[in-house]
């Protein structure tokens, strides 16, 4: 190395150190990651206990690591390495297929399937023996069930799963609606489905049931982007979506009671829709109990929709053949306590899951 | 706190060193106060990770001083009093021995207690409780340090250290306190008085410190990803066995081999220079070469400190061979506390064995043979080194050898070949003087070396970018040598 070149590369490398250490210094700390969405960690309290402990300083990590100068572009800088130099499959499990940014759902975790179909049948055997009610169980198949074959990424035994959950939930009415859906009924960003190409969807499960749907909808567009879930994840510059919700007079009509909060609402909320994450627009995003009430209902039929977050959009089209649909999420309520808010006798029940949320079933109570 | 993080190399560096040469600027400022602050600093460095065995290293550094100060006491007083020279080093040798009991048995307390527990339980059918005391980190490399001294002034190569600043700066400096490498007391103790800074010297520590954060941020941890990626799949298969033991080996490499380059770069930032450690271990044609670049400054440590004074290879034969097998048996039981480490260090003993009585003879015959033995070697001995223990070993052993029932390649073992291929290859070549010897090459030339001295700067500001940008991401991120 000669003299005058180690002295320009050092110099190079020195106005790097010092110019991100005045601005990791310097910066204000901002409060949250609109790519991630999440909070971003603050400062840490500074005391005796927690130096001694340790705590501050692993606290003080994250916080430098969240606060960092231009935090996003750094990931993205990575991401693009990992994708178009190193040539890795995926980022922190995330890949894109066709423009489409799927996660990996890999392995197929027998035991968190077993989980969540115990839960199940926990509920069912906890509120519904001796009762006339209708059960039936659906899967929502993942963006990565159609898109991981294509690229060769890995993806789970997909039909070991299906013949998993199918046996152990037996006992319930299965409805198929895998052959409904591809690639394209997706958001690229995000991992749910999208709510205006759905109506075919509904109303297979509709029918499934024996009710028949068949209401028109006006899709309506929010005039902001949509950046998805797996848009803050990959970190890779993925082009913004817009994100649609379906409505019609009946939906206008339609009122929504919030049994944690205690309150009434709209369907769709608004509020939620400008907020960090649009996609909890529908029926205001992870709540436990909700029951929506259609008043224009033809019969006193009702649904209870055992649910995660994919049921929020497909919900409202269920609507119109119910009096009312009761959405249950048992991620967020206890089953044992379903008793003091919900009576089981002659309703329609649904176990509506995403391969996911079924894939990790310990998320459920 | 560990070099490759955002808080060491944008908040504690810098501050560091921007102080450091403040006090370097300024003419008052003596060797000692500079020297003050970097002990300062490197108290703060480790008490950032290990609040509370901050007290312990400290404790060791007094016990180091004293007992530095009392050796050199008694080899002068016995000397005056006995005037004979066998009564006098028999003195100095219960010293000796007594000061390094004392350092040994605070290793031995947290490092190996709860090993020696286990086997007494399972040798006794007794239940004594395990201690399952936290490891204090470095504790490995800082007691050799301490020791080093202790037989450096035993032997009268160096005067008891007076100043308590120096030798805690010589035991805790943060460049190479928790992974070495090895400094000997002998090597640091003029420079500990007077050294020299300039900013040539600068230029080669900053551009050898952002070398060694690249080896381990885009090598080591990307390798350790996979190994990570092997180690909890499902769907094993022989290939992927195999993929693991040649990431796993370039994983260990890059990581402790960037680490001290990190550490001599700081060093040479700070004025201090330290010892290599590797010189492109993967090109040896032999396990005896292999060791003589691969963590240069433990095996000079053991050969200096054990070897040697146990008799060497000039004791005989069979007490040369005796000597080897208790140096690497001593050599894998500083690596880690389990009963794998130790058979890592005896299967290399009996290659260097085999190799010095002239009875392996056959890898050496072909150049590309040689390199395929020695490479097997390290991969399976690296194998043995990352298991938790001896039957998680022998699985992997196992597995790579085809033993039983498993498919010779599977859906993730491939997926995983393809994703990783890029960063395995260039890895590969990264371990090999290549880059370097490409770079000799084009400096002969006028135009190859405008054409570097264009490069350099960019190229060093980029990855030092990249690094950064998968710190920010939180990528993995371990040390792997901090567990010694």
């Amino acid at each position: 190395m000669t003299a005058g070149r180690g002295r320009a590369a050092a110099c190079v490398l020195a106005a790097f150190f010092l110019g991100l250490s005045l601005l990791a210094w310097l910066k204000e700390a901002d409060r949250e990651s609109e790519s991630e969405r999440r909070r971003l960690e603050q400062f840490p309290e500074l005391s005796a206990e927690a130096a001694v402990s340790g705590e501050f300083m692993e606290a003080f990590e994250n916080y430098a690591l969240d606060q960092f100068p231009w935090r996003d572009a750094f990931r993205s800088l990575k991401a693009f390495f990992v994708f178009y130099v190193y040539g890795q499959k995926d980022n922190h499990g995330i890949y894109v297929e066709d423009g489409y940014a799927a996660r990996m759902e890999y392995p197929l975790r027998e035991e968190a399937v077993c989980r969540a179909a115990e839960r199940f049948s926990h509920v069912c055997r906890t509120y519904m023996e001796d009762t006339e009610v209708s059960l039936y169980f659906c899967v929502i198949p993942d963006k990565n069930c159609f898109l991981a074959g294509q690229g060769g990424h890995l993806s789970m035994d997909y039909d070991a799963f299906y013949q998993l959950i199918r046996e152990k939930t037996g006992y319930m009415q299965f409805i198929d609606i895998t052959r409904l859906l591809a690639p394209e009924d997706y958001y690229k960003t995000d991992i749910h489905w999208r709510q205006e190409r759905l109506v075919g969807v509904a109303r297979e499960i509709a029918a499934g049931m024996g009710v028949r749907l068949e209401a028109e909808y006006e899709a309506r567009t929010l005039d902001r982007p949509f950046y998805g879930v797996y848009y803050g994840q990959s970190a890779l510059p993925l082009q913004a979506e817009r994100l649609q919700y379906l409505t019609n007079r009946l939906l206008e009509q339609c009122t929504v009671y919030d049994f944690q909060n205690g309150k009434w609402m709209a369907v769709y909320d608004m509020e939620k829709a400008y907020g960090r994450d649009p996609y909890e627009m529908f029926l205001s995003g992870p709540l436990p109990l909700l029951r929506i009430e259609n008043p224009a209902a033809p019969a006193d039929k009702e649904l209870i929709l055992f649910r995660d977050s994919f049921g929020s959009s497909l919900a409202p089209l269920l609507a119109e053949g119910y009096a009312s649909v009761t959405l249950v999420d048992i991620r967020y309520i206890h089953p044992d306590l379903l008793g003091r808010y919900l009576q089981f006798h002659d309703q329609d029940v649904l176990f509506l899951y995403s391969v996911p949320v079924l894939n990790q079933g310990e998320a459920m109570k | 706190m560990l070099f490759s993080s955002i808080p060491f190399l944008y908040y504690f560096l810098p501050v560091t060193a921007v102080l450091y040469f403040v006090l370097l600027g300024m003419p008052s400022a003596s060797m000692d106060l500079k020297n003050g602050w970097l002990l300062a600093a490197s108290l703060f460095f480790y008490a950032w990770g290990e609040p509370r065995h901050v007290l312990l290293m400290t404790a060791s550094i007094l016990l180091g001083y004293l007992s530095g100060i009392w050796m050199e006491a008694v080899i002068s007083r016995a000397g005056k009093d006995t005037g004979g020279s066998k009564a006098r080093d028999r003195q100095a040798k219960w010293t000796l021995v007594l000061c390094i009991l004392m350092q040994l048995g605070l290793l031995v307390y947290f490092k190996y207690a709860d090993f020696f527990i286990r086997n007494l339980n399972g040798l006794t059918g007794s239940s004594l409780p395990l201690l399952r005391l936290k490891l204090p980190i470095g504790v490995s490399f800082y007691t050799f340090q301490m020791l080093s001294y202790l037989a450096d002034v035993y032997r009268g190569e160096v005067p008891a250290q007076r100043s308590l600043i120096r030798l805690a700066l010589y035991i805790s400096m943060f460049p190479q306190l928790i992974a070495g490498p090895i400094v000997r007391y002998s090597e640091m103790a003029g420079q500990l008085e007077n050294r020299t800074h300039s900013l040539d010297d600068f230029a080669w520590g900053i551009r050898r410190f952002v070398l060694g954060l690249s080896k381990k941020v885009l090598f080591a941890n990307v390798l350790g990803e996979l190994c990570e990626a092997f180690k909890t799949s499902g769907d094993k298969a022989v290939l992927f066995y195999w993929i693991y033991a040649a990431a796993l080996a370039l994983h260990i490499y890059f990581d402790f081999s960037g680490y001290s380059d990190m550490a001599i770069g700081l060093g040479r930032i700070f004025g201090f220079r330290f010892p290599e450690n590797f010189d492109y271990p993967y090109i040896a044609g032999s396990i005896t070469g292999f060791w003589r670049r691969w963590h240069i400054s433990l095996g000079v440590w053991f050969r200096d400190y054990v070897y040697i004074p146990l008799g060497g290879s000039r004791a005989g034969r069979l007490k040369g061979i005796i000597n080897i097998l208790t140096v690497w048996m001593l050599t894998g039981f500083w690596h880690g506390a389990a009963w794998n480490f130790i058979l890592w260090g005896l299967f290399f003993a009996v290659l260097l064995i085999l190799e010095k009585t002239g009875l392996l003879k056959y890898p050496g015959k072909g150049r590309l043979l040689s390199h395929v033995y020695v490479i097997a070697a390290v991969m399976i001995s690296f194998v043995i080194f990352d298991a938790a223990d001896l039957k998680e070993a022998a699985a992997c052993l196992a597995g790579m050898f085809g033993v039983g029932e498993l498919p010779a390649v599977s859906m993730e073992c491939i997926y995983y070949l393809k994703s990783y291929r890029v960063v395995l290859l260039a890895a590969a070549v990264g371990a090999t003087p290549l880059c370097s010897r490409l770079t000799e090459r084009m400096r002969r030339s006028a135009v190859g070396e405008r054409l570097l001295n264009l490069l350099e700067p960019a190229v060093l500001a980029a990855l030092l970018l990249l690094s950064t940008a998968y710190l920010v991401d939180g990528s993995f991120n371990p040390f792997l040598y901090f567990r010694f």
